[in-house]
């Protein structure tokens, strides 16, 4: 992964009247990163991104975007970037290649490059048979992929997606999730929201706004080793494997132990260990009939790879691995880190 | 604000609606909730919307109405709150007619559209006046409802905040409570949790859950975890049911086995998973690889970890089977709704 920072806010905040939206925000985006941008409804998400888009003045603070001064000069920072909200702006009475024609018009792309550049998005965005649809008539997923053609259709370098996939149906989710994954292959950045939290797991990293304060920015497996109830292993075997199995997954577990105590790193702000939740679910092995179970608080692959083994050599012909349900990682965050009852 | 004289002529209008609600037929406690559709359609200039959909639903409930975008989940909804002219052999909701006598049966009942239809201008509570007075209710009644329902749902700090003021949580909460307020037999919400986050959606299904015991509780949602919590789910597909059942039972039903095969890149996973012949469909999340298996081609839990975790160059750490969940149960009806010619014209 690339380290460059393409995206820097330093202390942005934004009052309204005696309200403050948006409270001395930091926010650092590497090149090429998904950057889910997550929190409550009007936590201050969208004042946000009005602001990093040049759309809103901060009361306070600094914004860099792709070494432009977001703040300073709000309409340079325009080419650099794509956006695409909730609601695309299409042009109902147009067409869809009408709109096109009209955004790559107001983006100076044409002739030649802007056949060659929609011809391409047109194809892996299966938007050809709709082409020439009246943009009233596409359906949500359908209008929601053609929005994302969009708003790249210029090749800005960050992307900025405000929940992009709300009141699109399962199969649309996905396909969208891949095109977005695939705009990041190919080095750029997305600045996302979402309240589907699944998302959050095709994300590098996450962050979470509460009452306009940051409160969380870590990596997905971060988020659920500090806010959730781990990963439920299970192993079974033949009856007279129990106890091995039982004492291949203790190992595991002290190792796990010895790993949090020296990792200490992370920008979260509070001890999962704290919460009760912790403590009731995670920390000791327990044996049911011929089923052994545990729950561990991160599982990397290579982690899995090494559970694997042992269970196996201690004799387990099973082994199955639960996560932890992203949204309960939310519900738990918001109620440890946020400002709400 | 709207005058108390300038309503008359409607309240009246919906008091004798209320007078007709009140036969043997919807007498509350003594009749069950009901909706009966025989071959309902509707058609929007050529374009069918609802292709003879069939439905019989009985007793309060929570009823999830989910399916694929242009499905006709909207269409349905509308329909059913009496507020489309439609074709049938029998509709039937709560006793009225869908083709006759909608406006007694929009007396009886609550409707959260998907865009939000409340006054911005209004306070929460003037809003509540409003829909109160629509239904008749007296200024009394509206006081003692309305603050029950708000602070149920949180909003009482907030009685006196000009409703476009309201985050978008908020508002849901009062188009909810507005719904609820004349204490409707049936209430019909259009992906009321669309745009909502997790605190808040949590908080809204609470409610349902609280009333369902009482009210027919309709609702369309995009949620996986939604779906799974409805006691009864309706999948559309182009205007049709494809399937209803609970969500368990449509679990149970669904041909597909669930597997997870772990590793470093789930994407390379899903791509290299797709190719073995008996995966239906593969997607990847940030930690593994989702795998669906059809069952009669599926060569046995044991034989399929096995494939996945000899993927050349995938890197699978474990495979592991996986309980069936609410996910994989839409992609099988998803696949199951689909007519041999899907076309958006009336044949």
């Amino acid at each position: 992964m690339n380290t460059e920072v393409i995206l820097r806010a330093e202390g942005l905040t934004r009052k309204f009247g005696d309200f403050t939206a948006v409270d001395s925000l930091n926010l650092r985006v590497l090149q090429g990163e998904i950057f889910a941008f997550l929190g409550a409804n009007g936590s201050g998400k969208s004042t946000t991104i009005r602001m990093l888009i040049g759309l809103l003045r901060p009361t306070a603070g600094r914004a860099v975007i792709d070494g432009i001064d977001v703040i300073a000069t709000p309409r340079r920072v325009r080419e650099h970037i794509g956006y695409m909200g909730q609601r695309v702006s299409l042009y109902q009475g147009l067409s869809l290649r009408e709109n096109v024609d009209f955004y790559a018009g107001l983006q100076s792309v044409g002739g030649a490059e802007l056949e060659r550049r929609w011809g391409e998005l047109r194809e892996r965005f299966s938007l050809r048979e709709v082409e020439n649809e009246a943009a009233s008539d596409l359906p949500a997923g359908l209008r929601q992929r053609a929005g994302l053609a969009l708003a790249i259709l210029h090749r800005p370098h960050v992307l900025f997606l405000d929940e992009p996939t709300a009141g699109v149906d399962l199969a649309g989710r996905a396909l969208f999730w891949e095109l977005i994954q695939e705009q990041a292959d190919q080095g750029r950045t997305v600045f996302v929201t979402t309240h589907f939290l699944e998302e959050a797991e095709y994300c590098d990293r996450v962050s979470f706004i509460d009452a306009g304060r940051l409160i969380a920015d870590a990596t997905p497996a971060e988020l659920r080793e500090r806010y959730s109830g781990g990963y439920l292993v299970r192993a079974s075997g033949l009856a007279g494997a129990t106890l091995a199995i039982a004492a291949a997954l203790k190992a595991e577990l002290s190792q796990a132990r010895a790993e949090a105590l020296i990792d200490d790193n992370s920008t979260l702000s509070s001890e999962i260990s704290d919460t009760p939740l912790e403590k009731q679910r995670r920390g000791h092995v327990s044996i049911k009939g011929s089923e052994v179970s545990v729950r561990l608080g991160s599982l990397p692959p290579e982690r899995i790879a090494t559970l694997r083994r042992a269970v196996r050599a201690a004799g387990a012909e099973t082994l199955s691995i639960e996560p932890p349900d992203m949204a309960d990682v939310f519900r738990q965050l918001s109620r440890v880190e946020g400002g709400r009852p | 604000m709207l005058s108390r004289g300038g309503h008359r002529a409607s309240d009246a209008e919906l008091i004798g609606g209320r007078k007709q609600a009140a036969n043997p037929m919807l007498s509350r406690g003594d009749e069950m909730p009901a909706i009966e559709l025989r071959d309902l359609r509707k058609n929007y200039g050529r374009r069918a919307a609802l292709r003879g959909l069939t439905l019989d639903v009985e007793g309060a409930q929570i009823l999830g109405i989910v399916g694929p975008d242009g499905a006709g989940k909207t269409t349905l909804l509308r329909a059913l709150a009496g507020l489309l002219e439609v074709e049938a052999e029998r509709a039937s909701v709560l006793g009225f007619d869908l083709r006759q006598d909608t406006a007694s049966l929009r007396a009886c009942l609550g409707y959260v559209p998907q865009t939000f239809g409340l006054y911005r201008e209004l306070s929460v509570a003037e809003n509540l006046r409003v829909v109160g007075r629509l239904h008749g209710l007296s200024d009394a009644e509206i006081e003692r409802r309305g603050k029950a329902l708000l602070e149920r749902n949180g909003l009482l700090p907030f009685v006196d905040r000009s409703t476009g003021a309201l985050s978008g949580g908020m508002k849901q909460k009062l188009a909810i409570a507005s719904a609820l307020l004349p204490d409707p037999q049936l209430l019909i919400l259009d992906e009321p949790t669309a745009g909502v986050d997790v605190v808040a959606r949590d908080e809204i299904w609470q409610i349902l859950e609280e009333r369902k015991a009482e009210t027919l509780i309709v609702v369309s949602t995009s949620y996986l975890n939604e779906a799974a919590a409805c006691d009864r789910l309706i999948y559309l597909d182009s205007g049709r049911v494809v399937a209803s059942g609970t969500p368990t039972a449509l679990c149970a039903a669904t041909p597909f086995e669930l597997y997870r095969a772990w590793g470093a890149l789930p994407r390379t996973i899903a791509q290299a998973a797709r190719k073995l012949p008996f995966v239906v469909a593969a997607g990847a999340t940030g930690q593994f690889a989702r795998v669906e298996v059809a069952v009669d081609r599926s060569p046995g839990a044991a034989a399929v970890c096995a494939a996945l975790e000899a993927l050349p160059g995938a890197g699978v750490v474990l495979a592991a089977r996986a309980p069936l969940d609410m996910e994989s149960t839409l992609r099988a009806l998803a696949v199951a709704g689909q007519p041999p010619a899907r076309q958006g014209n009336v044949a």
